[in-house]
Order: C-alpha cells, then sequence, then structure tokens
C-alpha cells in the first residue's frame, strides 16, 4: 500500500476532492498521524496571526491619504531657505518676491479639498520634507542665535528652540509658505531621526490634529500623515508642530524641552 | 475618479487581512504599515478597474504582493536569488520524517512571535503560499492568481514550506530544550 504524498494531504487538509486519499486515510495511522501534524501546524501559524493588528492610526492614515488623493504632497509650497550672508542684500528682492507667493498662492488653494485639514497635513510634511531635500537652499547653522537672528529679521520674531545637546542638534532653517502665510519652520537632529519644528499660527484643532492628550500642565495634539508623526503644542500665539518619521512619544518629549517651566 | 466611499466600504475591511499579509513579508511592523498604506493607495487608484462583487481580499493581497516584489525589484534582490533558493532547498524526505510526539502540546509552547519568525526564516514564495493558504485560508487557485503561478506550483510549495516550517521549529524546541536532540 502505497502512502499518500505531502501534496496529497495538502489537499485533504484544504478540504479538496480527493475521495481515494480520504479512503485511505480511514486505514493508514501513518498517514493519519502525518495529516494530525499538518493540520496543527496550519492551525498554530493561523492562531499566531490572529493577534496580529494594525496600529490604531493606520485606518486613519489611509482614509486621509484617501481624502486628499494620490499626491498629496504636491499641494503643499514652500519657498526656499536663504543664506545668512547674502540674505541682507537680497533681502527686499525676497520680501518682493514673498509678497507675490502671498498674493499668488490664494486660499482657493485649499478650498476645493474635501478636508482642508488634511491639506494642512500634507503641507507641513511637505515642509519637512524640503527641508530635508538638498534640492532646496538652506540656511546651515547650529547656532541658536544665529537662528533667532535670522527668524526675527523674516518674522519678527524668534521661536522657542530647543537647547541643543543630549543628542539634540540643529540643524538650521527656513520659512515658507502655510495656508498663504509665511511661517517658520528649524530642523533639529535627534538620536531617533530628524525631525522639522514647523511654527504657525493656526490653532492645532484648525490643523486636524485629532489625539489630544496631556503632559503636565499641558496639551498636546497628535496626527499621522503619509510616514511622518506629528505632535502639536500651543505655545503663546503659535502652535509649534514636531514633524518627522519619529515617534509620537518621542517628538513629545523634544516639545516638552521647548515648554517654559511655567504653567501655559 | 473612483468613489472614495465606495472604496471605504469594500475595501477597508480587509485591512487586517493586508497588514498581516504584510507583516509575513516585511521584516518590521513599521515596514508592514508602510506597505498596508501603499497597497489601499494602489487599490484606490485602480478601484475603477476591480470588478465589483470579485474576490476584494485576493485583489487587495495581489495588489500587495506586487507591491512588495517591486519594491525587493528596486532593491535588486528578487531574480535569481530566488531562484537559486528555491533549487537549493530540497524537499525534505519523508523516510525517518520526525513524528512528534505531541505535536500539539509542543506547538503551543511556541510564543506567536517565534512561530512567526520560523515562518519568515522560509524563502518568500513557500512563505507567501503557506501565509495565504493556512493563515489567509484562500484557495489554491486564488494562491495561484495571487502569485501567478500554477496550482500545481501551490501546491508543491505549500507542501514544502510545511515540511520547513516544522523543520525550523524542531531546531527552536531543540535549542530552548523542550525536546532532546535525537530526530
Amino acid at each position: 500500500m502505497s502512502h499518500l504524498t505531502d501534496e496529497q494531504l495538502e489537499e485533504v487538509i484544504r478540504g479538496g476532492p480527493l475521495k481515494a486519499g480520504l479512503e485511505h486515510l480511514e486505514h493508514c495511522a501513518e498517514c493519519k498521524g502525518r495529516l494530525a501534524e499538518k493540520e496543527a501546524l496550519a492551525g498554530r501559524l493561523r492562531s499566531a496571526f490572529a493577534t496580529i493588528k494594525p496600529g490604531e492610526g493606520l485606518t486613519e492614515r489611509i482614509r486621509q491619504q484617501l481624502n486628499v488623493g494620490p499626491r498629496p504632497l504636491e499641494h503643499a509650497h514652500t519657498i526656499g531657505f536663504f543664506n545668512i550672508r547674502s540674505h541682507r542684500r537680497e533681502w527686499s528682492a525676497i520680501a518682493a518676491a514673498a509678497a507675490v507667493l502671498i498674493i499668488g498662492i490664494p486660499l482657493i488653494f485649499y478650498l476645493g479639498k474635501p478636508s482642508s485639514a488634511a491639506a494642512a497635513q500634507a503641507a507641513l510634511v511637505k515642509i519637512h520634507e524640503n527641508n530635508l531635500s538638498v534640492k532646496h537652499e538652506f540656511y546651515s547653522e547650529n547656532d541658536p542665535e544665529k537662528l533667532a537672528e535670522y527668524f526675527k529679521g523674516k518674522l519678527g520674531f524668534s521661536p522657542s528652540m530647543p537647547r541643543p545637546g543630549r543628542g539634540l542638534a540643529l540643524r538650521g532653517c527656513c520659512v515658507a509658505h502655510f495656508r498663504g502665510e509665511i511661517v517658520g519652520s528649524y530642523v533639529v537632529d535627534t538620536p531617533e531621526g530628524v525631525m522639522s519644528i514647523v511654527v504657525v499660527t493656526d490653532q492645532p484643532e484648525s490643523l486636524g490634529m485629532g489625539g489630544k492628550f496631556e503632559r503636565g500642565d499641558w496639551i498636546f495634539w497628535k496626527s499621522y500623515f503619509a510616514k511622518c508623526e506629528m505632535v502639536t503644542v500651543r505655545l503663546g500665539d503659535y502652535s509649534y508642530c514636531a514633524v518627522g518619521e519619529i515617534s509620537h512619544k518621542y517628538l513629545t518629549e523634544l516639545l516638552v524641552r521647548l515648554l517654559p517651566e511655567s504653567q501655559p | 475618479m473612483a468613489d472614495k466611499n465606495e472604496f471605504e466600504t469594500i475595501a477597508i475591511p480587509y485591512l487586517d487581512s493586508v497588514f498581516r499579509e504584510a507583516v509575513a513579508l516585511c521584516q518590521d511592523r513599521k515596514k508592514a504599515e508602510d506597505l498596508a498604506q501603499a497597497t489601499f493607495l494602489k487599490a484606490f487608484e485602480r478601484f475603477e478597474s476591480f470588478e465589483k462583487g470579485s474576490n476584494c481580499k485576493a485583489w487587495l493581497l495581489t495588489i500587495l504582493r506586487n507591491k512588495w516584489v517591486d519594491q525587493l525589484r528596486h532593491k535588486n534582490v528578487v531574480g535569481e536569488v530566488l531562484a537559486i533558493e528555491e533549487e537549493m532547498i530540497a524537499e525534505p524526505q519523508r523516510n525517518g520524517e520526525t513524528g512528534w510526539s505531541d505535536c500539539q502540546d509542543l506547538l503551543e509552547s511556541f510564543s506567536d512571535e517565534q512561530v512567526i519568525h520560523a515562518l519568515k526564516e522560509l524563502p518568500y514564495e513557500q512563505r507567501l503560499s503557506l501565509f495565504l493558504i493556512d493563515v489567509e485560508q484562500l484557495s489554491q487557485k486564488d494562491v495561484a492568481e495571487i502569485m501567478d503561478v500554477a496550482v500545481g506550483t501551490v501546491k508543491s510549495r505549500t507542501s514544502r514550506a510545511r515540511a520547513i516550517l516544522k523543520k525550523t521549529l524542531l531546531s527552536y524546541a531543540k535549542d530552548m530544550g523542550f525536546i532532546r536532540g535525537e530526530r
């Protein structure tokens, strides 16, 4: 009597039409044992994967991208970085260009989108991506005082920045267009990756930041877009949006370093 | 433009299956989430070509598999490497096949992570065949379509994969002292 082959047993496991095989199994203890073993292996594999579930945010991330469409990041616009040595000479030209851009990129750009919040997040991620792109000019400077001076000149104020050290290093900064306004952002190298902090006047809720949570006396908002995680905190008149392929937890830790010890 | 609401209604319920397949193929969870996300975006782009009423789960799993293969090709690791892998790993002999005296008990002594890790040690074609048959419980015909091979190839790959998975788990069991070193 010839035993069933492994492939025939596969047929039996799948409930395939193998009548002769089933008859053989009734009388052959060896094949019956082999079948039981294969079925046990299949069952264990199935149960191992039963606990595998996507993260809570994945469905939302997919939905957000469906809202924006297949090329969500093309809706954001940034203007380039400036070299601090040359920017004084070019200031009037830059200011004129910025003014033209403000007028030239109207809010209608976002009005046609199914979700302005998703478009806002796409724009924040695009600013971060441009910050890392070699194609964009970059004001490379790791001295917080020089960065502050730069921002003061461009934005009229100096955003809060983390103190370098303990694994953190400032890489540089830029100004970009966001919802028709010029906003500032700077880049921080961290042990877990590179992140941008984008400073905007918009309230976190209007940026579509859904997950609200508290840390000490401060309130934070979190979200995802594409591969990036985002955490936002409101400080004074500005929202500080930390963006990067870094966990929410770590982005929050970094934002905490920006905050004054006093209560909000 | 495809109807987003219709797409969400039909496709999103299969997110768990898509994600599981991504986990079976990718090295880590983060990459698996990225692959699952990319799969749904690609599926949305192609949704107008999806035949309503047909097997949406198999359709999504096909897109994921193709996307993953594209990624591998991009890294120049698909092609002859897979062919060599398949040739080198001969189907284990049945003579002297290890009989697990307490098969069920032994399998339960492994953690889920260990079982998944053992699966990931298989060459990808065998891994995917076994995963789709055992975990997603698709028919051999559906798996053949997903993997773009003949049904007979699915049968032989699945059978071979199961034998190698067993061998791998046995080696884990020996390492952990669950069984002695003899066959």
